[in-house]
């Protein structure tokens, strides 16, 4: 006959395996639970299927697409000199790029109805590093449709758009990264 | 940081008239004219054509700043607003009717744009604690403007709706 110690050894090697079991199970349901993340004040779900694909070119003239981008989360943002809001903000967009790689999170911009030098002049004169694709007659904004400008949304590595932000927010704030970061782990 | 108007921000150093502020427990709006001078000053600076310009300077400017204050969804729906001025409807034209008009003129597309992004959009719905904005174009007028503008509420537009009115909105003139 057994001792009531093997049961008691049997016993708690259950309750381990049962523990790590449902730890392992509880992060697999938050990876497959993505849509029921809850956005920070200033984001809003926006679920509105597959990204409308573009071409556009970018201040040096290279071409970008934004369906070969697929694969990473992507924030694309809608911006215009002549916008307050969007020249306050742009540093702050510059701070979230230095946070994260480009393998986690590309910055892709897209200024709205400028032309080239009006761009190169602006972010260079608020000294920062991003480049910018060239909307150059609007229309990509237009199809996009964002609330006003600035706008940036949110898209999984699928190519589908999830949020939206509308007006300049502090991205770099901890709120903001935190989200981001819990984006791309459940996309891992 | 909440989201602000980009025009506003834009022409904040002109001279401005002094905003109406309308403040209910659910919502605030604030409506700030802008003179012809004012507003041909902002497109110039934005290469806009001669005959673009010409035609926005008889047009009277209305910045209209929303936030909702509530803590349901409140929904902006122009087509709700009715405009009049001493007696008679004053007829705010629909975006689409600009859109018409710079097409027909063969506006370039980027200037076209860049106009309709000053604009206020004709519907939007509001989260709690979302500011969100632009501009109203009205026929010009010396008289004061009544405004009187309802607001659906709640996620399916089936909540109380909100009513506001004023009679003290102005056109702004550019001094002599």
């Amino acid at each position: 006959m057994k001792k009531p110690y093997y049961y008691f050894k049997q016993l708690l090697l259950l309750i381990i395996v049962s523990l790590v079991s449902s730890s392992f199970i509880s992060s697999i349901s938050i990876a497959e639970n993505v849509d029921e993340i809850n956005p920070p004040f200033g984001l809003r779900h926006y679920d509105i299927g597959k990204a409308p694909d573009f071409i556009l070119n970018n201040i040096d003239g290279e071409k970008f697409q934004l369906s070969e981008a697929r694969g990473r989360w992507i924030f694309l943002h809608f911006w215009a000199s002549w916008c307050g809001p969007c020249r306050e903000e742009m540093p702050a967009v510059q701070r979230l790029d230095d946070i994260f790689q480009k393998d986690e999170l590309e910055i892709v911009m897209v200024n709205t109805a400028e032309d080239e030098d009006t761009i190169f002049e602006f972010l260079a004169a608020i000294n920062v590093e991003l480049n910018s694709l060239l909307d150059s007659d609007g229309q990509v904004t237009e199809v996009w449709k964002p609330r006003g400008l600035p706008t940036s949304f949110l898209i999984n590595p699928k190519g589908e758009v999830k949020y939206q932000a509308i007006g300049g927010r502090e991205w770099d704030k901890t709120e903001y990264v935190q989200f981001i970061r819990r984006l791309i782990a459940t996309s891992k | 940081m909440l989201p602000i108007i980009p025009l506003l921000a834009v022409i904040s150093n002109l001279q401005v008239a002094t905003p109406v502020i309308i403040k209910t427990t659910e919502l605030e709006l604030e409506f700030t004219a802008r003179s012809a001078n004012q507003m041909a000053s902002f497109y110039e600076a934005r290469g806009f054509p001669k005959t673009m310009l010409s035609i926005l300077k008889q047009q009277c400017f209305i910045t209209v700043g929303i936030t909702n204050t509530s803590n349901k969804k409140i929904w902006l729906e122009l087509s709700n607003w009715t405009f009049s001025s001493a007696g008679k409807p004053l007829k705010r034209e629909h975006r689409d009717y600009w859109k018409n008009r710079w097409q027909n003129m063969n506006i370039p597309l980027s200037k076209q744009s860049t106009f309709r992004w000053t604009l206020i959009p004709e519907t939007l719905d509001y989260l709690p604690g979302e500011r969100e904005g632009g501009n109203i174009i009205l026929p010009f007028t010396k008289d004061a403007i009544t405004l009187e503008a309802t607001f659906a509420t709640g996620e399916n537009k089936q909540g109380k709706t909100i009513t506001i009115n004023t009679d003290k909105i102005f056109c702004a003139q550019d001094a002599p």
